[in-house]
C-alpha cells in the first residue's frame, strides 16, 4: 500500500501540474478572443460601463439596438444579453456591472417561461466560470444549483470545459465573424414559406403542450428577479422591464400574474408588455425564427420602445 | 447518489480507505452500511422493500437447503420468487396494468375499481430483484450453499457498486468473495481505477454529450426531418451503450479496487456480426440470467424448431417487459425476438457468405456489422421513445431523410459529439482488433503510461458534460 500511496502522491502532483499548464493555455486562448459570444460576455463582465445597460437572453441580444437607443437619449448604451441565459445570469451580471459603475438606465428583457421550474437555467451559469477567479461575487450564483461547484474551481481546466472548439473557431476565423453592434447581434433574415410552415407547426405544438402541462414555478427565479429590481431601485436607476414582441400572443397564465405582482412591488419600475401586440403577433415578416425578431422587426421595436420611454427619458435627460 | 457526482467521489474514497484500514471481520459491516447509505440517498424509505425481500430470500435459502421433500422445496422456491416478482410487479407494473384494465372496463362501459397509485419506482428494483432471485434458484438447484450469515447475504443483494444497475451477479461468483479476506493489491487498485476512468470517459465525454443532441430531437420529433432523426437514432445507439457500459465499468472498477471481481457486462457489442452475437456482448449479466433461468428451463436449443422460436420470443418479450412498463419496451423486445428468429433461420444460408459471393471476408463481416447496427438502432427507437405515438412519429419522419439536418443549438456541441464518437471508435477498435498493441494504460514506460492517463483525465475535464445527471438504466 505504501508504494501505491507514494505513486498516487506523485501522480496527483503531475495531474496538478498538467491541469495548471493546460488550464493556462485554455485561459490564454479564451481571453484572446475578440469576437463571438465569449468575447461579448468577457466585455460585459469585465468592462461594460455604459449609461444604459440592456439585460436579457438571446431575445435581448436580437431585439434591442443600442445605437438607436444611444441616438435617442444621447447616452452610451450596451446590450449585455446572452443566448440561452435567464434571470440568474442577469442577476449575477448586475452585481458585477453595478460594482464597477451604476448605469443611468436599465432595460431588462424578460420572458415568462424564465419562471417555470427548470434546473438547466442554473447549470447554464457555467459560462461564468472563467470569470470567477477575478469576480468572486459570481460564485454564489454558480453554487445555486450545485454547492460543490466552488471546489471544482480548484482545477484550472474546469472553468473552460466545453469552450475549446468555439474559442479556437473564434480565434482562427476571427476575420470571418461579423462584429456585434455594442452587444446587439440582429438576425438578418426573413422567414420563407417553408420557414413559416415550420414555425406554425412549432407554435401549434407549443400551444398543445402549454394547454396540457401545468408547469411548476421556480421560486428561486422569482427571488432573483425581485433582487434584480431591488438593486436597481436602491441605486435610483430608472428601470424598464420589457416583454419584447412574440410571434404568438401569450395567453394569460399564472407565471405572468406572479411576475406582474412582484413588479408592482416596485412602483418606480416600468413594465412594458409587447407579447400581445397586434403589430407583431402573427407578423411573420418581422421575425427571423419562432423566438426572435429579424433586423427590421427589432429596429422597428426599438424605435417604438423609445417613444414609450418618452416620459422617463425627459426626466433622464 | 450517482457515480458522476462529487458526493460519490467523497463516498468512494472514504469507503475504500476504511475498507483497507478495518480488520477483515468488520469489513462486511462497513460495506453493508455504505450500501444502505448509497441506496438511501435516492428514496430512503425504499430500503424497507429491499429489507423485506432480503429477509424472505435469506430464510428461503436456509430452509431450501434443510428440506429434502421436493414438494416443500418447490413451495419454498415459489414463495421466494413470488415475493420478489410481487414487489417488482406492484411497483413497476401496477399502474401500467391498471391503465390497461381501465381501458378494458371502458370498452364494456364499466368502471375500474382499482385506484391509480402515485408511487415512485424504487431505483434499480429490477436489478437487485433478479440478483436475489438467482440466489434462491441456485440454492434450490443445489449449485450454491445457503448463506448462513444474514449480514453477508444482505451485502450480496445490496453491494453498492452493482446495487442499482448491475452487473446482475450470480451467488457462485460473488458470495464467496464476500467471505474472503482481500489484502490490498496494487494491481487490483490500479486496474480498478483505470477501468473507472474509462467508465467516466464513456459517461461524461460520450453519453452525456450525445444526449444533448438526442434529447433535442427525440423530445420534439414532430418538427424534425428524417436526417436529424436518423442522426439522433445513431447517436442514441452510442449514447445508451456508453451510458450503461460506462456505469458497468465504474461499478466493476470500484469493486475491483477492494478486491472484488464482478462479471463482465459488455464486450463491444456494436462489433457483433449477428443479433445472437450482439446479445452475447450486450448486458451480458442479464442475457445470461435469462439464458440460465428462463431459456434453458424452457428447453433451450434442444427442442423442435417451432418451440425454439416460441422460446426465443418469450425470452425477448420478457426482457422487454423487464426494462419498463410501457408498450414501447414490449415492442423493443419483440423486435429483437423477430431479428433473432430470422437470424436463426437464415444462418445456414449466410454462413461462409464471402465464399459464396467470392469476396473478401472482411467486406462481408463489415456489411454484417453495419447491418446489425442498423437493426439494433431501429429497435432503439422504441426503447427511447416516450410513447408508441412518439415512436411512430419518429419512424414516419424518417421518410424525409436527405434534407439538411438540424445540428443542435450550437455547432460546437455537434462537433463535440463527432469528436467523442471518433475517440470512442478508435479505442474500441483497438481493443477489439489489436488487443495486444498500443496498450498505453499498461505500457511499461511510466511516461507513456502516466501521459495517457493524464490525457484521458484532461479530455474528460475539457470535453466532459458535468451536469448530465442520471444513468439511463437507473430507472429499471
Amino acid at each position: 500500500m505504501a508504494l501505491f500511496l507514494k505513486r498516487l502522491f506523485f501522480f496527483i502532483l503531475v495531474i496538478i501540474a498538467a491541469d495548471q499548464l493546460i488550464g493556462f493555455c485554455l485561459r490564454t486562448l479564451y481571453f484572446s478572443q475578440h469576437k463571438g459570444q465569449f468575447a461579448q460576455t468577457t466585455y460585459a463582465v469585465d468592462s461594460a460601463n455604459q449609461d444604459i445597460i440592456i439585460f436579457g437572453s438571446s431575445r435581448a441580444v436580437r431585439h434591442y439596438s443600442p445605437s438607436i437607443i444611444s441616438k435617442a437619449f444621447g447616452k452610451s448604451c450596451y446590450n449585455v444579453g446572452r443566448d440561452g441565459q435567464q434571470i440568474p445570469y442577469y442577476a449575477a451580471l448586475e452585481d458585477v456591472i453595478f460594482e464597477r459603475r451604476k448605469p443611468s438606465m436599465v432595460i431588462l428583457d424578460i420572458n415568462t417561461w424564465e419562471f417555470v421550474e427548470n434546473s438547466s437555467r442554473y447549470e447554464k451559469l457555467s459560462i461564468l466560470l472563467p470569470y470567477c477567479r477575478k469576480h468572486s461575487e459570481l460564485i454564489k450564483y454558480i453554487q445555486i444549483d450545485n454547492p460543490f461547484e466552488k471546489y471544482k474551481l480548484f482545477s484550472a481546466i474546469y472553468p473552460y470545459n466545453s469552450t475549446l472548439f468555439i474559442a479556437a473557431n473564434n480565434k482562427i476565423f476571427e476575420n470571418k465573424i461579423p462584429s456585434d453592434e455594442n452587444g446587439y447581434d440582429p438576425l438578418n433574415k426573413k422567414m420563407d414559406d417553408a420557414g413559416i410552415t415550420f414555425t406554425k407547426k412549432i407554435l401549434e405544438q407549443a400551444k398543445i403542450d402549454s394547454e396540457k402541462k401545468h408547469p411548476k414555478l421556480d421560486s428561486t427565479a422569482y427571488a432573483l428577479y425581485k433582487q434584480f429590481l431591488q438593486k436597481c431601485v436602491d441605486a435610483h436607476i430608472p428601470t424598464f422591464v420589457v416583454i419584447s414582441p412574440t410571434l404568438a400572443p401569450e395567453i394569460p397564465n399564472e407565471r405572468k400574474d406572479k411576475l406582474l405582482s412582484i413588479t408592482k412591488e416596485f412602483p418606480s419600475v416600468t413594465f412594458l408588455d409587447y407579447s400581445n401586440n397586434p403589430n407583431y403577433n402573427d407578423h411573420f415578416e418581422k421575425f427571423a425564427d419562432v423566438f426572435h425578431l429579424n433586423r427590421e422587426g427589432s429596429e422597428e421595436f426599438t424605435s417604438e420602445l423609445i417613444s414609450k420611454l418618452g416620459k422617463v427619458s425627459q426626466q433622464f435627460k | 447518489m450517482i457515480f458522476n457526482s462529487v458526493v460519490f467521489a467523497i463516498f468512494y474514497i472514504i469507503v475504500t480507505a476504511l475498507y483497507f484500514i478495518l480488520d477483515h471481520k468488520y469489513r462486511w459491516i462497513l460495506l453493508l452500511a455504505a450500501s444502505c447509505y448509497f441506496y438511501m440517498a435516492f428514496v430512503p424509505v425504499y430500503i424497507l422493500i429491499l429489507g423485506f425481500t432480503i429477509v424472505i430470500d435469506y430464510y428461503a435459502g436456509i430452509y431450501l437447503e434443510k428440506t429434502l421433500d421436493p414438494k416443500k422445496r418447490k413451495q419454498l422456491l415459489f414463495c421466494s420468487l413470488a415475493a420478489n416478482v410481487g414487489v417488482l410487479v406492484f411497483f413497476k407494473y401496477y399502474n401500467f396494468l391498471n391503465t390497461n384494465l381501465s381501458i378494458l372496463f371502458n370498452n364494456f362501459n364499466a368502471h375500474n375499481p382499482l385506484p391509480y397509485l402515485t408511487i415512485l419506482l424504487p431505483i434499480g428494483l429490477s436489478f437487485h430483484t433478479f440478483q436475489a432471485m438467482s440466489y434462491t434458484i441456485e440454492v434450490y438447484r443445489g449449485n450454491q450453499k445457503s448463506e448462513k450469515h444474514f449480514g453477508i447475504y444482505s451485502l450480496y443483494v445490496m453491494f453498492y457498486p452493482q446495487l442499482v444497475a448491475g452487473p446482475i451477479e450470480r451467488p457462485q461468483n460473488i458470495l464467496h468473495q464476500m467471505h474472503e479476506k482481500h489484502e490490498f493489491d496494487y494491481g487490483n487498485m490500479v486496474d480498478g481505477l483505470k477501468q473507472m476512468l474509462w467508465g467516466f470517459f464513456k459517461k461524461l465525454v460520450v453519453a452525456d454529450r450525445l444526449s444533448i443532441y438526442v434529447s433535442s430531437i427525440f423530445d420534439h420529433a414532430e418538427i424534425h426531418n428524417g436526417s436529424s432523426i436518423a442522426i439522433a437514432c445513431l447517436f442514441f445507439s452510442v449514447q445508451i451503450y456508453c451510458d450503461f457500459s460506462g456505469y458497468s465499468d465504474i461499478a466493476i472498477g470500484s469493486a475491483k479496487t477492494m478486491g472484488f471481481d464482478l462479471m463482465t457486462n459488455f464486450r463491444r457489442p456494436y462489433f457483433a456480426k449477428s443479433i445472437n452475437e450482439f446479445w452475447s456482448r450486450w448486458h451480458i449479466s442479464l442475457s445470461t440470467w435469462f439464458r440460465d433461468y428462463l431459456y434453458i428451463p424452457l428447453g433451450g436449443n434442444r427442442v423442435p424448431q417451432l418451440t425454439l422460436y416460441r422460446n426465443l420470443f418469450i425470452v425477448f418479450l420478457i426482457s422487454g417487459i423487464w426494462h419498463g412498463a410501457n408498450y414501447t419496451f414490449i415492442i423493443w423486445g419483440a423486435l429483437h425476438a423477430v431479428f433473432t428468429i430470422i437470424g436463426v433461420i437464415i444462418t445456414p444460408f449466410t454462413k461462409d457468405l464471402h465464399l459464396k459471393l467470392h469476396i473478401n471476408k472482411k467486406i462481408t463481416d463489415l456489411a454484417r456489422q453495419l447491418f446489425i447496427i442498423v437493426l439494433v438502432t431501429f429497435a432503439w427507437i422504441f426503447f427511447r421513445a416516450t410513447s408508441m405515438d412518439n415512436a411512430f412519429t419518429i419512424i414516419k419522419n424518417l421518410k424525409t431523410i436527405g434534407q439538411h439536418p438540424f445540428l443542435g443549438d450550437s455547432i460546437s456541441n455537434f462537433g463535440h459529439c463527432l469528436l467523442a464518437i471518433s475517440l470512442l471508435f478508435i479505442i474500441e477498435y483497438k481493443k477489439e482488433y489489436l488487443p495486444s498493441k498500443y496498450n498505453f494504460f499498461q505500457h511499461p514506460n511510466i511516461y507513456i503510461r502516466w501521459g495517457s492517463l493524464i490525457s484521458m483525465l484532461a479530455l474528460i475535464l475539457i470535453f466532459g458534460v458535468f451536469n448530465g445527471g442520471q444513468f439511463i438504466y437507473f430507472q429499471f
